[in-house]
């Protein structure tokens, strides 16, 4: 009986398994089919001359590679500059008492419940009067903030961890405010600092809706917009959309399975060790 | 091509150099205020810098009224505080300054703006008037009236994208907590590969949405996506499966909302089943065997451990779950944004993001995100007083 209940079980999640991989099976698959058989009925994973031509087709005829870097060059600009801002504010809300400490955190909670998709349109209009648009520096202004809030709360939950004791103890040293924060808080909050950093980076790196609307000029796009460029044509351009989504795919997966360790224990320990 | 990737980095690296002196620019310039807090320094500070800022706006050529009352106020308001802090305690406010301009400029500046907007006349025809000359006629509440007179779209009305925001908000929640659940109650009682199985559960969530969104559409193709290609199979090896009416069904053309709906669950599922999976690791083995002793079926024991044991972490996933699938506009736009694309899927939301963009009509949408600002905040502030109402009886 108990044998049933385990098979049962492993069945179940089995078919759980497969229901989550297989879309990215098949896109693996699309990718690797001969040009005349992009459109086929076909379910096997492996088709008959399997070629990599999309994938050379996707570097050959598309601007593929500017895009990667148009949107590593954003995501690297916005994060880094949202984590400087995150990380110094929120020591401030971890460790002082000051006047306005609990407006400021209530309007960082206030800034969480205004729609995404609400200030596309006056970010927009702000970025058209400056004469930003397609431009990576509009892009940067667009993104810059949009998960400030977010960052200064978990870097501040992870300040809280951290004992206070260990500043005490340097100003004792001799140490100033701002130095004891930069020589003591700083290096310990590393595993804080590049969650913070991770997830300003995916924000980024996934954001599609302002995109579409700053840029337009193909050379300029990320490659969430050539993407959707490719595969929304009215000749759908199939082999080549699955090609560019598994070359974006797989680091992307990787780097979440090695991260996702790293953010548990990261988020819940907070402890002396460095 | 070469050069092209270097003067962009130079250019970005320009802005990202900008962005730091002019933080510590703002650094040293309430430095200077907080430190020199006499009433005396404070008027000399004051006059001094206004000088030095009528000298250099006037060299590069920039110096007009409003620029320069805007700046004497932000001078006037910091030497104010500055006095009022008499020097002591300055530092937070150090620390606190370029994350809250930041997100003054960029999000609390931008919702005002959209305010403003929304009370004015920006559409297609007048945008261009207003990038060279900033002039919009205000029309007042014109653009909150016609949001329930016309339609946000071509056709469909405010009422309709209402109700099915609702639909869509509750029907995907639902799918997502059950399906989660389900999967992380047989994630807890499997001894072996364990591990293996969550990291392959959780790739619709790891996998870029843009990505997973754009794929799975493909795959609702009505003729080469694989559930067609499925049914089609199926309904050839039964002929009794063909009579129910399985068979290929036109799935971005005929349901739409359907479509979204089911690729949404499959993206969201992931989410809560770590979440519950976190919270189901929390409890004790021993009430399970208490309640065994006492009798108690699989059932009993979810229904009266199970559930009021994970409540803490569920209720604000569900919180954070309704949100954001109350503001989900990415599955949407993607499956039915293209030229020619169905409207029959939109939700509240994805019709502002389509009112604005593609119909062009800035002033209408921003009048339209307000109300639906309102609603969404009006839906948060009962869930929570609810919900604190209902942790306070536990």
């Amino acid at each position: 009986m108990k044998k049933v209940k385990v098979l049962f079980i492993h069945l179940l999640l089995i078919i759980g398994v497969i229901i989550t991989t297989y879309p990215l099976l098949r896109i693996f698959s699309v990718s690797i089919r001969p040009g005349d058989r992009i459109f086929s009925t076909d379910l096997s994973i492996i088709p008959q001359n399997a070629t990599f031509l999309s994938y050379l087709k996707l570097f050959k005829e598309t601007y593929f590679i500017k895009w990667i870097f148009n949107s590593l060059i954003i995501t690297f600009a916005t994060s880094f500059i949202g984590v400087i801002l995150a990380a110094t504010a929120a020591y401030a809300f971890s460790r002082y008492k000051f006047v306005g400490r609990k407006i400021g955190l209530l309007m960082l909670l206030f800034t969480q419940m205004i729609p995404a998709g609400m200030l596309i349109l006056p970010l927009y209009l702000m970025i058209m009067k400056l004469n930003l648009i397609n431009t990576y520096l509009g892009m940067i202004i667009a993104y810059s903030v949009s998960s400030l809030p977010f960052s200064i709360w978990i870097l501040k939950g992870y300040y809280d961890t951290i004992p206070r004791s260990l500043e005490e103890a340097a100003k004792v040293d001799g140490t100033s405010d701002i130095g004891a924060f930069y020589k003591i808080i700083l290096p310990l909050s590393k595993p804080a600092l590049s969650i913070a950093f991770l997830f300003n980076f995916t924000m980024a790196w996934n954001e599609y809706l302002v995109a579409r609307v700053v840029l337009y000029n193909p050379e300029r796009y990320t490659w969430t917009l050539g993407l959707f460029e490719l595969q929304g044509q009215f000749i759908t351009q199939w082999g080549m959309f699955a090609a560019g989504s598994i070359i974006i795919t797989i680091p992307v997966l990787i780097l979440f399975f090695y991260t996702s360790k790293y953010l548990v224990s990261g988020l819940t320990l907070g402890s002396v060790k460095g | 091509m070469n050069i092209d990737y270097i003067s962009a980095i130079g250019e970005v690296g320009v802005f990202v150099i900008f962005v730091i002196l002019s933080v510590v620019f703002i650094e040293f310039f309430l430095y200077l205020h907080f430190k020199l807090h006499k009433l005396k320094q404070l008027i000399i500070i004051f006059l001094l810098s206004t000088i030095i800022f009528i000298i250099i706006a006037k060299c590069l050529g920039i110096f007009t009224i409003k620029t320069f009352i805007y700046l004497v106020l932000i001078e006037f308001i910091t030497c104010f505080i500055s006095y009022k802090l008499n020097g002591k305690n300055y530092i937070p406010y150090l620390l606190v300054a370029p994350a809250f301009i930041g997100l003054a400029l960029l999000l609390l500046y931008p919702f005002a703006f959209e305010i403003y907007l929304s009370f004015t006349d920006l559409k297609l025809t007048t945008i261009f008037k207003w990038k060279d000359t900033g002039h919009i006629d205000f029309v007042w509440f014109k653009n909150y009236i016609n949001v329930f007179k016309l339609s946000p779209l071509s056709e469909t009305t405010f009422f309709d994208l209402f109700l099915r925001t609702l639909l869509w908000t509750f029907s995907n929640v639902f799918f997502h907590v059950l399906g989660g659940f389900i999967l992380a109650l047989l994630l807890i009682e499997t001894k072996k590969m364990k591990g293996i199985y969550r990291t392959f559960l959780v790739i619709p969530w790891a996998m870029p949405q843009v990505v997973a969104v754009l794929a799975l559409r493909g795959e609702f193709h009505s003729q080469y996506g694989f559930i067609n290609i499925l049914l089609n199979k199926l309904s050839e090896i039964s002929p009794f499966l063909s009579k129910l009416g399985v068979g290929p069904v036109n799935w971005l053309s005929d349901h739409p909302l359907l479509t979204c709906t089911l690729i949404n669950i499959w993206l969201g599922i992931p989410f809560m089943m770590v979440v519950i999976l976190g919270g189901l690791q929390s409890i004790s083995q021993s009430y399970y065997d208490a309640a065994s002793i006492d009798g108690a079926g699989y059932i009993q024991k979810i229904k009266y451990i199970t559930l009021p044991l994970i409540k803490p972490v569920l209720l604000p996933a569900i919180t954070l779950g309704t949100i954001w699938t109350f503001n989900n506009i990415n599955v949407i736009y993607l499956v039915t944004g293209q030229a020619g694309g169905t409207e029959r899927a939109d939700i509240l939301v994805s019709a502002l993001y389509k009112a604005a963009f593609v119909y062009n009509r800035y002033s209408y949408s921003a009048a339209f995100a307000m109300i639906v600002f309102l609603i969404l905040f009006i839906i948060t502030m009962i869930y929570s007083k609810t919900m604190s109402a209902k942790h306070e009886e536990l």
